[in-house]
Formats: structure tokens, sequence, C-alpha cells
């Protein structure tokens, strides 16, 4: 699998719902509008600081609770390429696979702090933080979801399995 | 352990991928039996991805939708995306379609379409609950729905199972509501991230389909991809033959290996509640004895089935609440039953407020939302920060027993004064 993504980390902390992510005050709304309502319930602020090509980086089980797939939209709408945890919520994992959103799983997050400059390289299978010089492995995007993610989402790859092209 | 052996999770994968054993880790093409979806993560969140993948549904009749989020309508966006759904279920004829008659989940089960051995998928993270019935059931979001929409299949990784088993009775003053907050006090709200949990024992044997129903529910609030509970006695008896005769599986093997097992005596248990801002800060109900509540919810699939309002009704029949109690049936069923059985008289009549069934407050959508620093205790699912409106708001989580005998105090209580 391959790609390498850089860019600044935004930190937060264990157990971030996607109730947090993309609250239900905003699942009313088109896909299209989510964006702007990213992670309202932990920092309203953050939808309108964050840049295209950021990070986001937690600690456990980032994304748990609802299914909501907006919550997954919004991050890639204000332009988040990668989110980093030591554990995702099972179906924002896979709804971040299935919409081409890297989901990496590494071993220990603590040392990563708001704004340093992160490097995710998919084929090394290794986050970086260019800070400090810390390297750490990729325990996700392995098997059946890297193939997902290398197709660019599931309903590519699903057009593959059935033999159409994408 | 005999090599062969497996969990019931693991025999419903193997069984749905064609294979004669699955090991955990293993990745599978599974086939699915059931495809379930709601007016929130349905029609709407799909219609773009069906239409790339053709458009063509692989099954109608294993497909069900149920409006039960956005009614009733609190803006006319909502109602505007109830209406798109009502009308996509009758442009594709779906047999098993309902429409603001209750939760997707309780309507699985009250309508006997989800049973032993079955392979349920849908797009909400309460489809868990379906393992009440014996069945693997896993959530997954609006586009991953979709692909299962067309194709009738899905990947799935064969996860380690992970074993509570309940030891002794349950006592009267308990609910299941307060054994799977015993399961989140010892173990975390990330436990079983990426596993099934399997619930058996003594005192999970005595409890009806809608008490299994909150464990297998609450599995979700312990990381589960899969929550299951295997159907034995009065359950496995009212299933019928039926999935038997089909071949699926009802049990585990006897020396199937579990990554880890749990034993849990709830005799020891006081009646418990979960403190915002997370479904694992438990704490005995005695112990916040005092904190003063703004309104009591008792609603939810979790926390709005018979036996819920049934629990309340023990607590309240007599009684009168000292803070507003909001109702909110899982189903319209549950609000027949619970009229015919005078539960409903009795909760009327303690001052309770009655609200249309569906998922009601436990979404944020709609019907009774929390303002800022509003301190409720509820049934709802979860009490994440903005759950049930603001995101400054206080969930509280109880049983339906503490729910009610809290309403009657003004402030969290022990029950057990109340019985």
């Amino acid at each position: 699998m391959s790609g390498v993504y850089e860019g600044q980390a935004w930190v937060f902390g264990d157990h971030v719902s996607t109730d947090q992510i993309l609250p239900g005050a905003y699942l009313d709304r088109p896909m299209e509008e989510v964006g702007s309502h990213a992670m309202a319930g932990v920092d309203p602020s953050f939808a309108g600081r964050v840049r295209p090509g950021d990070f986001v980086v937690a600690g456990l089980n980032f994304g748990c609770g609802s299914s909501r797939e907006a919550a997954v939209m919004a991050l890639k709408q204000v332009g988040v390429v990668a989110v980093v945890a030591r554990s995702f919520g099972r179906i924002f994992f896979r709804n971040a696979i299935n919409n081409g959103l890297p989901a990496a799983i590494v071993p220990e997050t603590s040392g990563i702090h708001q704004g340093d400059r992160l490097r995710l390289d998919l084929t090394a299978r290794t986050l970086t933080n260019l800070r400090s010089g810390q390297a750490f492995p990729l325990q996700s995007l392995t098997g059946t979801s890297s193939e997902i993610l290398e197709a660019g989402g599931i309903v590519p790859y699903t057009l593959r399995r059935l033999g159409r092209s994408p | 352990m005999a090599s062969g052996a497996m969990t019931l999770t693991e025999k419903i994968i193997a069984g749905a991928a064609g294979r004669d054993q699955v090991r955990p880790g293993e990745e599978v093409w599974a086939a699915v039996d059931l495809a379930a979806m709601h007016d929130s993560s349905g029609p709407r969140r799909i219609g773009d991805t069906l239409d790339r993948l053709g458009g063509r549904l692989w099954d109608p009749q294993k497909i069900v939708l149920a409006i039960d989020h956005f009614v009733p309508a609190a803006n006319p966006r909502q109602a505007e995306i109830v209406t798109l759904t009502r009308r996509w279920a009758r442009a594709h004829a779906l047999p098993h379609f309902f429409d603001s008659v209750g939760v997707m989940h309780n309507l699985l089960l009250e309508q006997d379409l989800v049973g032993p051995g079955m392979l349920i998928v849908g797009a909400d993270s309460h489809t868990v609950t379906a393992g009440a019935a014996g069945a693997l059931a896993v959530g997954v979001g609006a586009t991953e729905l979709a692909t299962v929409l067309v194709t009738g299949q899905i990947w799935l990784r064969v996860p380690p199972t992970v074993r509570i088993r309940f030891e002794g009775a349950l006592p009267a003053y308990l609910t299941a509501r307060d054994m799977a907050m015993e399961v989140l006090r010892r173990l975390g709200a990330d436990f079983a991230i990426y596993k099934a949990v399997e619930f058996d024992g003594p005192a999970v044997g005595g409890l009806d389909l809608d008490e299994r129903a909150v464990l297998a529910n609450q599995a979700i609030e312990m990381g589960a991809k899969n929550g299951i509970v295997p159907p034995t006695g009065a359950i496995l008896e009212r299933l019928g033959p039926g999935p038997r005769a089909q071949g699926r599986p009802v049990a585990g093997d006897e020396d199937a290996a579990y990554e880890s097992e749990h034993r849990i005596a709830m005799t020891e248990s006081p009646p418990l509640v979960a403190v915002p801002p997370n479904v694992d800060r438990i704490v005995p109900a005695g112990n916040l004895d005092g904190v003063a509540l703004d309104r009591v919810y008792i609603g939810s699939c979790v926390g709005g089935k018979a036996a819920d309002l049934r629990a309340a009704a023990r607590v309240l029949r007599g009684r009168k609440v000292r803070v507003p109690l909001q109702i909110t049936p899982a189903t319209a069923r549950v609000v027949q039953e619970t009229l015919r059985d005078g539960t409903l008289q009795a909760l009327l009549e303690a001052g309770a407020i009655l609200q249309a069934p569906g998922c009601g407050a436990c979404a944020g959508l709609h019907s009774g939302l929390l303002g800022p620093k509003e301190r409720c205790l509820s049934t709802v699912t979860r009490n994440f920060p903005g759950r049930m409106g603001d995101s400054t708001a206080e969930i509280y989580l109880a049983s339906p027993l503490t729910a009610a005998a809290s309403a009657v105090a003004g402030h969290i209580t022990d029950p057990r004064e109340f019985l």
C-alpha cells in the first residue's frame, strides 16, 4: 500500500465519540454541509482553524459510539488527511477506510503535541513525529482494509469486485 | 479444547462464509441474512452510492427500513428526510418497512425478523441489539450498508470472543442495565474493541428477550463488534424449530476457546449509575444520593421497552414524580402492551409524560433535548457529551428502577427503598 502524508497534528484525548465529532444537531443537514461543524462537540473553533493536510491525533477509542458516517465526512471536508489513535471505535474505523481516509493505529500517541509535524508513510508502515524524531509502526491497515483504502474507498473497491470499472 | 471447536460468533461467521471453520484474526467474505437501516442512515445517505453501484437491490425481502430517528420531526428539514425515506420505501416496494412505529432495533426483535445463527448488518451502532436472539449483528456506516444492499455480502475479521458469565441470581432491585453497567465498571468502555462479547450464565438464563436486548445493546458501549446471548430455555422455545431446522447454530461448542472469561455475581452489586461524560464511570446509585435532577428520561432502544416501563411502574405505582419524567416507548407495540396491562396508567397517574414511540431524544435530534448544564437521569443508550442535546448537559445513566425512584425523589437515589 502506498502513500505519504505530512501535516500538523490536532491532538485530542481518549474516548472522543462521534456525538462530539459531529453532534446530533447537525445530523439533519446534507452531507456536503457537515464540515463546518467538525469536532463541534469538543472544540467549536477547530473547523475554522484546521488546514488542508492536517492530521487528527487521539488516544484510545477515537470515534466511539454512533455509526454516523458524517463524522468521517466532516473531518474529510475540512481537509484532514489522516486520523491517528491508539484505538478506534470499530464503525468509525471502517467508515474512515470506506471513504479513503487512512485510520492509523499506533501503540502510543502521548508524545505527540498540538502542532507537531507528522509524517505517515503507508509503504514503510510508519508514523513519524518530525519534531521529536520518534517513529511508530502502524498496527492497522493490513488485509482487506488496506485493499479498500488503496482502491480509494469501499465504492470503487466494490465496483472492482463486481467486475466493473470504478 | 478440540481443534475444531468454535464460539457461537465464530460458528455464525463460518456458516455465512461457507467454511467449516474460522479462527480469530482471519478475514472472510460473509453472506448477509438481513440488512437494516433507518431514516437517518438510509435512503438519504445511500442514494448516490446505490446509483454508482448500479442501483439494483440484492434481495428486498432481506432489507429492513424503519423511520425512527426523525419522527416526530422537529423542523422541516427532518420532515423532508422522513418523506424522502417513505417515498424510497414505496418505490422499492420493501416488504419490511416500518413507518414511525418504533426503533429499528426493537422492531427486528418484536417482529421476529431475527433469529439465532443469522448474520445481521445494520447502519446503526446499536444494530448489536439483535444479538439478544443469538444472531451475529454488526453495525456499519451508510456507504458500506449500500454495498451490502447490492452484493448481499460483507467482509468481516473474525473477532476473538470474550465471555461474560453471570453467576447466581439477579436480585429484584437490579435489571439487565445494572448487569451491563457492572461489566463496564469492571472492564471499561474499550475492553472489547474489535471483539465479540458473549453473555451467559444462570442470571442470563432467567432474562426475557427485552432484558437480553440490554446486554447485547450495551456491547457497543464496551467497544464490541457484536454482543451475543446464546438463546436458552423459553427464548429458544419461542424462536421455534426454524433456525435449527435450517441448520443454523444456536450455541457455541462447549470446548470453544475464549480470549478471556469473566465471572460476575450480581448478588454483590448495588444499583448502579454511569456518571457523565463516560459510559464506564460507574458508581453505586447510593453514592450519588442527593444529586439534584432537572429531569428524568425513560426511553430508547435499550431503555424504552415494555420491560423497562413495567420496571418503572413497580416503583411509580401509587407515587408522584417530583421532577418531569418523560417516557418514550421503543415501539408502538410497547404502548399497546403496557396500555393493556395497566402499566401506562400507573406511569401517567404518577405524573409521567408520554411521547411518541421512536428514538426520542436519545439521538439528540428532537423531543425533549437537554439545554446547557441541564442534568438528566436517563435510561438511554449512552451519556457522551451532546448525546441528548447541548454538549454541557449532564446525562446520568441508570436502570428504569433507579430512574423511576429518582424521579419520585427529585434527585438521584437508590431504588431499593421504593420496592
